[in-house]
């Protein structure tokens, strides 16, 4: 078990205890006694007490305080520095000679008393150590110390530790440490959610061990993902080895869990902790999937891309209110028939940025994903999708349905059915010209309440495509029982299908099955002939692509609604003539 | 030369006094040095001349703190007393309890040589 109850030790950097006292007989006496344990710093005057507390408090454990001083006297530095919040948590144990002073100390706000003459060094030493550790305890107790699974620290206990480290150990370069499983949610599905948390357990044992033998704190943050923080290594690949399990694979025999690990090396200690981990899980990112190179380093062109990120968080309000994001919508056709025929469009949001020109959305959605922003820009985007259904309709008398991205975090704002709903009311829509996609992923991190929240919007007419299907971890038993009315197979799923030996036999599979369960599928990122031609023959229903168009400006799109009215006209022109 | 028997004779409650300075002997002495010279005790004389109280309570309280940390029960008795007087500033012999305080210092005084 990794359970253990060892106190993350600050070694090397004592607690400090700040001695007030002015006479040199009685500080010498102190210092004595707690110079083996502590670092003692003295101010022999109540104004310096307050100056070294309001510099240091918060490397500072405990003030011992007499009472007898020049100048300010101890009750009143007592006085100040419990009536200011920022010091107010740091104990004060009062030294005096004189019991009636208690009393009032204890008023005040001391938390304990050292008589004069001193007791025994021991009795003194035990008084210090409780208060310190009540009151680190009572800091710390706010938070669940621990994670139940593997009995590591969590993620905010972790990073109070973190900051403690830093504290007694300034010049000591460190390294923040990210490691994750790829795809765990495979191993649980695969080998059941006991074996995939006992695998757990087995990583933060080793990484437990790691820690103590590197020096370091560990803990465990989302399901897979172990943070280590530790002073500078250069063995990241003995880390690494050391970190892995092996686990037993039935008939198949051993198998080895594979680790990526993402190193922010000689950390920058001016950042906060948790921009130093941002960092580490960066590069951890780097490397996914990437099963040669399991270790990412955080190097500048991350940092680049750090900055370009803060600039487009800092930019998106003003680009919102100048409505830089401009929509573009690509055609999907049906091709069920011998000539494919325009069925709908995907709106496909664009950044046309004052500054930077064109950015891809690749750059910015998984950023917004990431801060929640994502929230504003589906909205705006649904808006103007929303208004552009309405002009089409009125402009070309034609409905053409367009489907938006509604994302995970969406999924959990309770007024998102109103928001949808007043966009379809105030265009004058019907429920089913603006299409839902949701990505296959949301349904997989917190089923039922998605589940639950799609079917509501399903009941009021909505129509809901899954989009992304086959990018992740896809369960093909998802299809019989989630609320969808299209399987959008993902854009990297038909490429690799069709890529070097043409192993398209996993994606007639999934068309098949989609058509068992009738679900209409609809093939993104289709570029060629033999792809539309493969794909119509497996039963593929509604193609999307470039080898029909890629995004388009609104007005650009029309053509397609031009041609489409066109078979009407010609047949109005033969009315009107006949 | 101060030493322990020398101490002891005194009247200092050695074992206690050496025990808060964790058993450092060489520490003891050289602070018992400093305590005998403490301004204090002349600060003390002074202001009960002057018949400055609150002074004196603080200088005597003071005292009593040192003398009392280093176990020197012969001064710190009469310190102690002397100091309870003063904090209420009850008439007293405070004269007799300052010569007894000066006597005492001096006979140390003596054993540092």
């Amino acid at each position: 078990m990794v359970n253990k109850e060892r106190d993350f030790n600050v070694s090397g950097g004592k607690r400090r205890v700040l001695l007030v006292e002015d006479e040199i007989v009685n500080q010498e006496i102190m210092r004595t006694i707690l110079n083996d344990t502590y670092e003692v710093i003295v101010a022999e005057t109540g104004e310096d007490a307050i100056k070294i507390v309001s510099s240091q408090y918060e490397t500072l454990s405990i003030v011992l305080l007499d009472l007898n001083l020049p100048g300010i006297s101890g009750i009143e530095v007592l006085r100040r520095l419990k009536d200011d919040p920022t010091y107010s948590r740091l104990p004060v144990i009062v030294m005096t000679a004189d019991s009636d002073a208690e009393v009032e100390c204890l008023t005040l706000g001391a938390i304990d008393f050292i008589p004069k003459p001193y007791p025994q060094p021991k009795v003194i030493l035990a008084r210090i150590l409780r208060t310190v550790e009540l009151s680190e305890d009572r800091d710390i107790l706010r938070f669940t110390e621990r994670d139940r699974l593997t009995g590591l620290y969590n993620k905010e206990f972790f990073y109070r530790y973190v900051s403690q480290f830093d504290l007694y150990h300034k010049d000591v370069p460190t390294d923040a440490i990210v490691f994750d499983i790829n795809h765990f949610r495979t191993i649980n599905d695969r080998y059941g959610k006991t074996r995939g948390d006992e695998i757990l357990r087995n990583i933060a044992e080793n990484a437990s061990n790691v820690a103590d033998d590197v020096g370091g704190i560990v803990c465990r943050n989302e399901p897979d993902e172990f943070m280590l923080y530790c002073p500078r290594r250069n063995d990241y690949d003995s880390v690494l080895d050391r970190l892995s399990v092996v686990t037993e694979d039935g008939e198949n025999g051993e198998n080895r869990i594979r680790l990526r690990m993402g190193v922010y090396s000689d950390a920058d200690k001016t950042l906060d902790v948790e921009r130093r981990f941002d960092r580490a899980k960066m590069a951890a990112d780097a490397v996914r999937g990437n099963l040669t190179e399991p270790i990412g380093f955080y190097d500048n062109s991350m940092r680049e891309t750090e900055v370009l990120a803060a600039q487009l968080i800092d930019d998106f309000p003003s680009a919102l209110r100048e409505k830089q994001f401009v929509v573009f919508y690509q055609p999907k056709f049906d091709v069920r028939y011998s000539e494919p025929v325009l069925s709908s469009a995907e709106a496909l949001v664009r950044w046309k940025h004052p500054k930077l020109g064109m950015v891809s959305p690749g750059v910015f959605i998984p950023l917004f994903e990431q801060n929640g922003l994502i929230q504003q820009l589906d909205h705006y985007v649904w808006s103007e999708t929303g208004a552009q259904i309405r002009r089409w309709k009125e402009n070309f008398n034609m409905s053409v349905p367009v489907s938006v991205n509604v994302s995970r975090v969406d999924l959990y704002d309770s007024g998102l059915v109103n928001k949808l709903l007043n966009i379809v009311k105030e265009n004058g829509l019907n429920v089913r010209e603006l299409i839902l996609e949701v990505t296959e992923s949301a349904y997989t991190e917190n089923s039922e309440k998605i589940v639950e929240k799609v079917k509501q919007l399903r009941e009021l007419g909505f129509l809901i495509e899954m989009d992304d299907f086959g990018s992740g971890y896809s369960s093909l038993s998802m299809l019989s029982y989630l609320p969808i009315d299209a399987l959008k197979l993902d854009m990297q799923f038909i490429r690799n299908a069709f890529n070097g030996n043409k192993d398209t036999r996993l994606l007639e599979a999934m068309i098949r099955l989609a058509g068992s369960f009738e679900v209409p599928t609809i093939a993104e990122g289709v570029e060629t002939e033999e792809q539309v031609f493969t794909l119509k023959a497996m039963g593929c229903d509604f193609i999307q692509g470039y080898y029909f168009s890629r995004p388009l400006p609104a007005n650009e799109f029309e053509r397609f609604i031009e041609e489409k009215k066109a078979p009407f006209n010609r047949l109005e022109n033969v009315r009107q003539t006949g | 030369m101060l030493t322990i028997e020398k101490l002891k004779e005194f009247g200092a409650d050695v074992d206690t006094g050496l025990s808060r300075c964790v058993n450092n002997e060489a520490l003891y002495f050289r602070l018992i040095e400093m305590a005998v010279r403490e301004p204090s005790v002349l600060s003390l004389g002074e202001a009960l001349k002057a018949n400055d109280l609150d002074k004196a309570f603080a200088e005597a309280h003071k005292l009593k703190g040192v003398m009392g940390n280093l176990s020197l029960t012969p001064i710190f008795e009469p310190v102690s007393q002397l100091t309870e007087l003063l904090r209420n500033k009850t008439p007293g012999d405070y004269e007799s309890l300052y010569s007894e305080i000066l006597k005492k210092t001096e006979e140390l005084k003596i054993f540092l040589g």
